[in-house]
């Protein structure tokens, strides 16, 4: 389906409100890491006692925005007001002084502490040099019950808590802290339906205090439950600010894609036959459940889905990261458990890790180390020493077919920009050429040019008879080369799409909007 | 901050919590932990059974020493409590003991110091010695095991230097008052014992219920989040080496004063494996966050009661290795499997 031709005009945003009344105004930022310009210009103006939704694809600069608020980071340009005085924010207690207060997606809280100490800890309430743990308790029981959340809270240590639980106690503390605007970054993202609902409750008890929210989240269903107005943001631009009322999903997200380019797809054959790689029914209770998914040899095969929708967790499952509760995995028709990424090797898995600072990659050795590692008994003589020359053969080989730029197979990669510190680790899982692969988030973080170059590798190792799965949170990545897509919402393959997808359909699947989805979309049995 | 003025908060009414003995019940953790309770327990046992087969170890001359040998131990042990719940370790004890033990001695031998001089010196030299580890640790963001071993050899050679290779004799009776005489005691009580128990109990208070004291279990269990929480992070870990190194330099006077009169160049040495066990086996967490002095003090208890009574029943000493050794891995896996539990939770 094409986004039809009577799409109904968009209203124009708001005018922003004058700034003098506004708790929060930011005008003209921009921010530039190297030679990647993060924002290049963002104007977003958030009113007392609403909740401001910002939204816009992966990389279109939300968190950014989000850093230069919280005072993570410093805007290179423009200029930040809070009711209505210009201010600096140079760093995030410099923030918390203002009374801007961010709920990270990971609670920044101690296990071992109650949540009473945890919500006061560096600003505790003193009699002397004593900490009065009466008066602490009594704010902390007071601030639960304003939030509605249950008193017998204050005295539990935090590591007995669940996840949802922690959240909320994460709310509290920044409340405590004399919280005017309250960031929460995807804050649904690690919960469930009812925990969001409760999620939304506190939400709204806070607004009618006064308390600003500015909300982030992919799950666009959620926006038109909780949130007043809507900031969008494309390409490292605010577009503007709309009330929430004269939107919908699809108007959100034909706004977040604006005119989609129709990028030049590589005319591919697409490979009939048995799947080499099938996942039928696999689950992973807590995580995933009934995930069915077959890839066939030479097929690229994606996984979209958004963040905490379990899609990560289903590719490290395949990889023997993590043990599947429930469901097989099939490798050409035979059931395998993989139960260590050794074991999935040994299979014929191999797999791109997608953080590959922690996961994949030796920064300080040598591009050559990074691409022999994991195929040393290959390279070594008798299996005792490792055979220098041929490991320098076998890295300038990778080199040369993965055009990785650099002066030397002896370089370390920690010099390397991005992209090409990619193309070692994939040069690295290739060497022996797996009959699957599995690509987690190929191009996170790499530059547009590497980022072609690595679709092009891609669809190389699949002509070549690679078994290829990506899973991605890069719509455009997943239509542009994957041969067929399956969208993971809510732990399970919702929908799959064909070669012809649209990138208005994949996003509205993913964030809960099955309404008119075209003819050659299925419904996955 | 001492006080918070959120605009969404009402003021506190302290009297609205429910109270024993001035503190909200479950606001703290217990003041004696479970952990804690299956030590005493363990060491009663033991105590029982020493008694009823060797009758010698109820006498005053087999607990007399006994108290005297825990008191450096647990005294020193109470600075790695601290270090340890920061989620650091200072394994360079034995060499600021040796500096310090060997520096008291001579000065009571060459220069005829006076108690209050020995002690004075013996404790900032520790000071000192600690404040280099801490400003290595707090500042240079290099992992605390690497810093104090690199310190614990510097600290060493130093030691050494000191000694010339020769050993100190004739250190005079200047230090008795914390000796294991007559003149050591009151009422029975080694004097270096009940001094060991009013830092416990100092540091006991410090750790509850002291805004810095708490911040200790704040950078243990996540530096970054503490920073962020407003914890000044590098003065607290800096602040628990410099009072381990004091603390080791007291605990030095304390093992001069119960030797002989000559003092060799093995003092110190095996002392840190000594006082991080005890640590351990009071069930600290080794990797920060939990931990208490008051179990530290029943760690150190339960090491020398159990040497002791391996001397005792005449079993060879290597047992008295195997049994702490076993003490140790309990405490350790008791701690991995309440995380373990936790997680799974």
């Amino acid at each position: 389906m094409s986004i039809p031709d009577s799409v109904p005009t968009t209203p124009d945003p708001v005018d922003l409100p004058d700034s003098g009344t506004a708790r929060l105004h930011l005008q003209g930022i921009s921010k530039r890491y190297g030679g990647v310009r993060a924002i290049k210009k963002a104007d977003i103006t958030v009113r007392p006692g609403t909740v401001h939704a910002i939204v816009g694809e992966n990389g279109a600069g939300k968190s950014t925005l989000i850093k230069i608020i919280s005072g993570a980071e410093s805007a290179d340009t423009g200029e930040i007001f809070f009711e209505g005085a210009p201010i600096t924010l140079s760093s995030a207690i410099d923030a918390m002084a203002f009374g801007i207060q961010t709920v990270y997606q990971e609670p920044q809280l101690f296990a071992e502490l109650t949540v009473s100490e945890n919500i006061f800890i560096g600003r505790e309430i003193t009699s002397g040099t004593r900490v009065d743990w009466l008066a602490q308790n009594a704010k902390v029981i007071e601030l639960l019950t304003m939030l509605g959340l249950p008193a017998s809270y204050a005295t539990k240590t935090v590591g007995s808590l669940s996840i949802a639980q922690q959240q909320q106690v994460s709310i509290a503390k920044a409340l405590a802290g004399n919280a005017k605007i309250l960031i929460l970054d995807e804050p649904s993202a690690i919960l469930t339906d009812s925990e969001i609902d409760v999620l939304f409750n506190i939400v709204r008890r806070l607004t009618k205090t006064g308390v600003s929210v500015i909300y982030i989240s992919h799950r666009l269903d959620e926006l038109f439950k909780l949130c007043q107005e809507v900031t969008v943001m494309r390409d490292g631009e605010t577009l503007g600010t709309w009330p929430i009322q004269d939107l919908s999903i699809r108007r959100v997200i034909e706004l977040m894609v604006g005119e989609a380019l129709v990028e030049a797809r590589t005319e591919r054959t697409f490979p009939e036959g048995d799947p080499r790689l099938a996942l039928e029914g696999l689950t992973l209770e807590g995580q995933f459940h009934d995930v069915n998914v077959s890839v066939r040899p030479g097929e690229v095969v994606g996984l979209y889905g958004l963040v905490g929708s379990g899609v990560a967790e289903i590719a490290e499952a395949v990889y023997g990261m993590r043990r599947p509760t429930g469901g097989r995995i099939l490798l050409d028709g035979t059931v395998v458990e993989p139960r260590s990424p050794r074991a999935a090797q040994s299979l014929g898995i191999g797999m791109l890790p997608a953080d590959r600072k922690a996961q994949g990659m030796f920064s300080f050795q040598p591009i050559a180390f990074n691409i022999s590692i994991g195929h040393l008994s290959l390279l070594s003589k008798a299996r005792t020493w490792i055979d220098r020359r041929q490991e320098s053969i076998v890295a300038r080989q990778m080199i040369s077919r993965l055009s990785i730029k650099t002066p030397s197979e002896r370089q370390p990669v920690a010099a390397m920009s991005g992209g090409n510190a990619q193309k070692v680790v994939l040069a690295r899982e290739t060497v022996e050429r797996p009959p699957v692969l599995i690509l987690a988030e190929p191009t996170h973080g790499v530059d547009v040019g590497a980022k072609d170059e690595i679709h092009r590798i891609v669809g190389e190792l699949a002509h070549e008879g690679t078994a290829v799965l990506v899973v991605t949170s890069d719509v455009a990545e997943a239509i542009r080369i994957c041969d067929r897509l399956y969208v993971i919402r809510a732990g399970t393959t919702t929908v799959e799409f064909g070669p012809d997808a649209k990138q208005a359909d994949v996003l509205a699947a993913a964030s809960g909007d099955d309404s008119d989805l075209s003819a050659h979309v299925r419904e996955v049995s | 901050m001492t006080t918070t003025n959120a605009t969404t908060i009402p003021p506190a009414t302290p009297s609205s919590g429910r109270t024993r003995g001035g503190v909200a019940r479950g606001l703290l953790p217990p003041a004696v932990t479970g952990q804690e309770w299956v030590l005493i327990g363990v060491l009663a046992i033991l105590w029982v059974v020493l008694s009823l087969t060797t009758p010698a170890f109820a006498s005053s001359g087999s607990i007399q020493p006994l108290l005297s040998a825990v008191a450096p131990i647990a005294l020193m042990g109470v600075g790695m409590t601290m270090i340890i719940i920061t989620g650091g370790i200072d394994i360079s004890v034995a060499g600021v003991l040796m500096v310090t033990g060997v520096t008291s001695a001579k000065m009571l031998v060459d220069h005829d110091a006076s108690l209050l001089v020995a002690v004075l010196v013996s404790v900032a030299l520790g000071g000192l010695l600690g404040l280099v580890n801490g400003l290595l640790i707090a500042y240079g963001r290099v992992h605390a095991i690497i810093i104090t071993f690199g310190t614990a050899n510097l600290f060493q050679f130093v030691g050494r230097q000191i000694f010339a290779s020769k050993t100190v004799n004739g250190i005079p009776s200047t230090l008795d008052v914390f000796g294991r005489g007559e003149a050591g005691r009151t009422l029975g009580v080694p004097h270096s014992f009940v001094l060991m128990a009013v830092v416990v109990a100092i540091a006991w208070w410090y750790l509850r219920h002291v805004q810095h004291g708490r911040h200790l279990f704040a950078i243990g269990g996540d530096p970054v989040a503490a920073r962020l929480a407003g914890v000044n992070v590098e003065r607290r870990v800096l602040m628990t080496y410099v009072l381990t190194g004091l603390l080791v330099g007291m605990a030095a006077v304390f093992i001069v004063a119960s030797g002989t009169s000559t003092l060799d160049q093995s003092i110190g040495s095996g002392r840190e494996l000594a006082v991080i066990a005890a640590v351990v086996i009071g069930g600290t967490s080794i990797t920060g966050g939990r931990g208490s002095v008051l179990g530290t003090v029943f760690g150190a208890l339960l090491v020398q009661t159990v040497a002791s009574g391996v001397t005792q029943l005449g079993w060879p000493s290597e047992l008295s290795d195997l049994f702490v050794g076993v003490a140790i891995a309990i405490a350790v896996g008791a701690d991995l499997i309440r995380k373990w539990a936790r997680e799974r939770a």
